[in-house]
């Protein structure tokens, strides 16, 4: 009655079954876990009717046909099958990533191993059916591939660039590209090189970078991307006192910006200048456009720390009450040097002058002058 | 060949034929200042020098293929190359590089020279339009900033240093009679130097494609004797005069105070409790600004130099007139009899349909409701005629 390939696709709808009624009763259930376990409940549901009603498709007559193998090939993908199925049901008491692996997993052996079945059943030559199975999958396999292994090296060197420091890093990166370059360089000048010896370097590699990866992993983010996560530093923007280390560290570091600067200040011996890009000498006023980001590099060169503060006008916070818009940069450091981006809508004709100033140090201002 | 035969000779006529325009305000041949002219006596010799390369390139390719053509005749034998040949070929074309290279990187250098620049002009793109800023300074009077749009007037043989930068995209800035083009990109500030010998209007076009009015985003540079700029500038820094009561143009303030003002700022205008009217661009106009329209009488054009304010005769007395008498031309404005009023008026009452705008308010999602240019505001014709004379007080 019941034929194997009945029996199997009944345990999987079972555990589908079972797996779907434990995702919804233990698992704090999404949408999408409940569609995917729900469409593999339904799809195997459908598949074992078929078989059922088939008795497998005729079994005892295709293996009397002269055009098939009498037995199969050994075939890994039963194998991935029931580790991608034990992975779902791990899946989905634990996270989400090993469900989702489950099912890429599960899926990868139901189409593998339902072409290479099929494929077996081509003719009685093997090399021809293999040949014919290649033919269809190679051209999904190797892209598939190709892409896994480039997100495993992206994936294992970010976590390496994350856990070692700044200096470390960009040591590191030069390293591993002349490494690269010298290995292809090798490759290049030396064709006869030995399959062998070039498939060492590749695994050894390979398997250094994973193993890297995960010992990177393993220590974690260096402490200033843990400290600059917990600040939230990116939503830091009080012109009072300094609460963060990491403040907008890395706009001064964009090159963008640095090309798009409309004037610096700088603050020497107590007294503030400005010099607008191209305009030589210095200036006690700025001008600049409306409505358009204005790019302001602050300069402390005086002892001491100073920030800059830019007066904007007033902000509406409610009916009949506004108050001062003020941005500013952090404290810095003399000779240090920091970016101010801001923008002007209204014309200095709207109301009391827009100007950048140094708090605590009384009269020492650049008028911003918005026509 | 006889099929060929109208395609070439009307390719070639209508070539010849553009050859001899005479009315081409763009015409990157002609340069009318020190800068223009920089690259003028560059690209003439390497066009020169170009031409004749290629005309040599053209007849050794003909000859070949004519002279050797397939007749039928046997293979003939192979050789891999001829060394002297192919060094010679190879040095030659180096060497010509090399002096062309020399010149065009002194040219460069010398068109980005500022370091005596006299004037500083800060030039904003925005679709589709320019904005002029003019910081203060007083070696030239300007005592507070100025701000126009459309027309860039400049004094003669003053060393012009024009900071551009773009509110939405990138566009490009080129008037081919005063100097190359440079774009003028968000976020950044690049330099572009304009000197004109001769007072006279000099147009232009932007040159980096910016979206759907593109081709409709020109630009004009008006030079003026230092005299005429003088007065230009007093002109611009004048205090604004509200119509008279009882007149038709007093009507039309109230208009624009009620219809305009939510984007376009007119200087010195005030409500009726005295309180300065401040336009609100950012809050209406995806890119923040439009126009500023005081002293909007004072400039021949609108609508980002799109339409003339003046009438085709007018326009042409000024464009046409001799440099000693274009100042005192172009200075008098636009007077009521000069007025474009057909476009003035086409643009007043639907101006999304004389110039491709966004402007469909049903269309505005993904700008959170914000226009790119003119929205057509459902203006009632006597709302027109009074809007129309009170833009004619703005002088």
């Amino acid at each position: 009655m019941f034929t194997p390939g009945s029996k199997y696709l009944i345990a999987i709808t079972g555990l589908s079954a079972v797996s779907f009624a434990m995702y919804m009763l233990l698992v704090h259930p999404s949408a999408l876990g409940a569609v995917a376990l729900i469409g593999l409940l339904a799809a195997t549901s459908l598949l074992t009717g078929i078989t059922l009603f088939t008795r497998d498709g005729h079994t005892a007559e295709d293996q009397t046909s002269a055009a098939t193998l009498d037995t199969p090939t050994p075939s890994m993908w039963p194998l991935v099958g029931a580790a991608g199925f034990s992975l779902l049901l791990v899946g989905t008491i634990t996270t989400p990533i090993v469900f989702i692996f489950g099912i890429v997993a599960m899926l990868a052996a139901l189409v593998e191993w339902t072409v290479q079945a099929w494929s077996e059943r081509s003719s009685g030559d093997g090399a021809y059916n293999a040949q014919i199975r290649q033919r269809i999958m190679n051209p999904i396999e190797y892209p598939i591939l190709a892409a896994v292994g480039i997100a495993v090296i992206i994936f294992s060197f970010s976590r390496v660039m994350l856990a070692i420091n700044k200096d470390a890093g960009a040591l590191t990166f030069i390293l591993a590209a002349s490494a690269i370059s010298l290995v292809g360089l090798l490759i290049s000048v030396r064709p006869q090189l030995k399959k062998s010896i070039v498939l060492t370097i590749a695994v050894v590699a390979a398997v250094g970078l994973v193993g890297a990866g995960i010992a990177g992993m393993g220590v974690g983010m260096r402490e200033e991307l843990v400290v600059a996560g917990q600040e939230d530093h990116y939503a830091h923007k009080e012109c009072g006192a300094e609460k963060s280390e990491h403040f907008d560290k890395g706009v001064s570091e964009t090159i963008s910006a640095k090309s798009g600067a409309d004037a610096t200040i700088e603050l020497i011996d107590g007294k503030l200048t400005a010099h607008a890009q191209g305009i030589e000498g210095l200036q006690d006023s700025i001008t600049v456009a409306r409505s358009n980001p204005v790019n302001i590099i602050f300069r402390n060169k005086d002892a001491g720390e100073f920030r800059l503060a830019a007066y904007l006008g007033k902000t509406k916070v409610a009916d009949g009450v506004s108050e001062d818009l003020i941005t500013c940069t952090q404290l810095l450091p003399q000779g240090a040097e920091q970016w101010l981006t801001f923008s002007i809508a209204k014309p200095s004709v709207s109301g009391e002058p827009y100007t950048l100033s140094i708090p605590g140090l009384a009269g020492q201002s650049v008028e911003v002058v918005v026509p | 060949m006889r099929r060929l035969k109208p395609f070439i000779l009307g390719t070639s006529g209508t070539l010849f034929l553009a050859s001899c325009a005479t009315n081409a305000p763009q015409d990157t041949w002609k340069p009318k200042g020190p800068n223009a002219q920089k690259i003028d006596s560059l690209q003439k010799p390497v066009f020169a020098v170009a031409g004749i390369v290629g005309l040599i390139v053209a007849t050794a390719v003909t000859y070949s293929v004519i002279k050797f053509r397939d007749r039928g005749q046997p293979i003939p034998k192979q050789s891999h190359g001829n060394p002297a040949l192919e060094i010679t070929l190879t040095i030659i074309p180096a060497l010509i590089l090399a002096i062309v290279g020399v010149f065009t990187f002194r040219t460069v250098f010398d068109l980005n020279k500022t370091s005596d620049t006299q004037m500083i002009i800060n030039v904003t793109g925005q679709q589709w339009w320019w904005e002029y800023d003019y910081p203060a300074n007083n070696e030239y009077g300007i005592t507070q900033p100025i701000i126009t749009s459309g027309q860039l007037v400049i004094p003669v043989g003053t060393k012009v240093m024009l900071r551009e930068t773009s509110r939405d995209v990138i566009h490009s800035y080129w008037i081919p009679a005063l100097n190359g083009k440079r774009d003028a990109v968000p976020g950044r500030i690049t330099i572009n130097r304009i000197e004109a010998d001769k007072p006279g209007i000099y147009a232009g076009q932007c040159t980096e494609f910016c979206g759907l009015s593109h081709a409709n985003m020109r630009m004009e540079a008006v030079a003026l004797s230092k005299e005429d700029f003088a007065k230009w500038v007093a002109n611009q820094l004048k205090p604004y005069v509200a119509p008279a009561d009882g007149t038709l143009a007093k009507e039309g303030e109230t208009v624009f105070l009620n219809q305009c003002t939510r984007c376009h700022q007119v200087n010195g205008l005030t409500r009726a409790d005295g309180t300065p009217v401040i336009a609100a661009p950012d809050e209406n106009v995806w890119s923040g600004a439009v126009p500023n329209l005081s002293h909007l009488m004072s400039r021949n054009t609108f609508a980002g130099a799109m339409f003339n304010l003046l009438t085709p005769e007018c326009r042409t007395d000024v464009w046409k007139s001799e440099s000693a008498s274009f100042g005192a031309k172009y200075l008098a404005g636009v007077s009521e009899p000069c007025l474009n009023q057909t476009d003035l008026r086409g643009w007043l009452r639907n101006a999304p349909a004389m110039k491709p705008m966004y402007a469909n308010p049903t269309q505005l999602a993904a700008t959170n409701g914000k226009y790119r240019g003119m929205p057509n505001l459902g203006l009632s014709e006597a709302d027109i005629e009074k809007l129309v004379a009170y833009l004619l007080t703005l002088k």
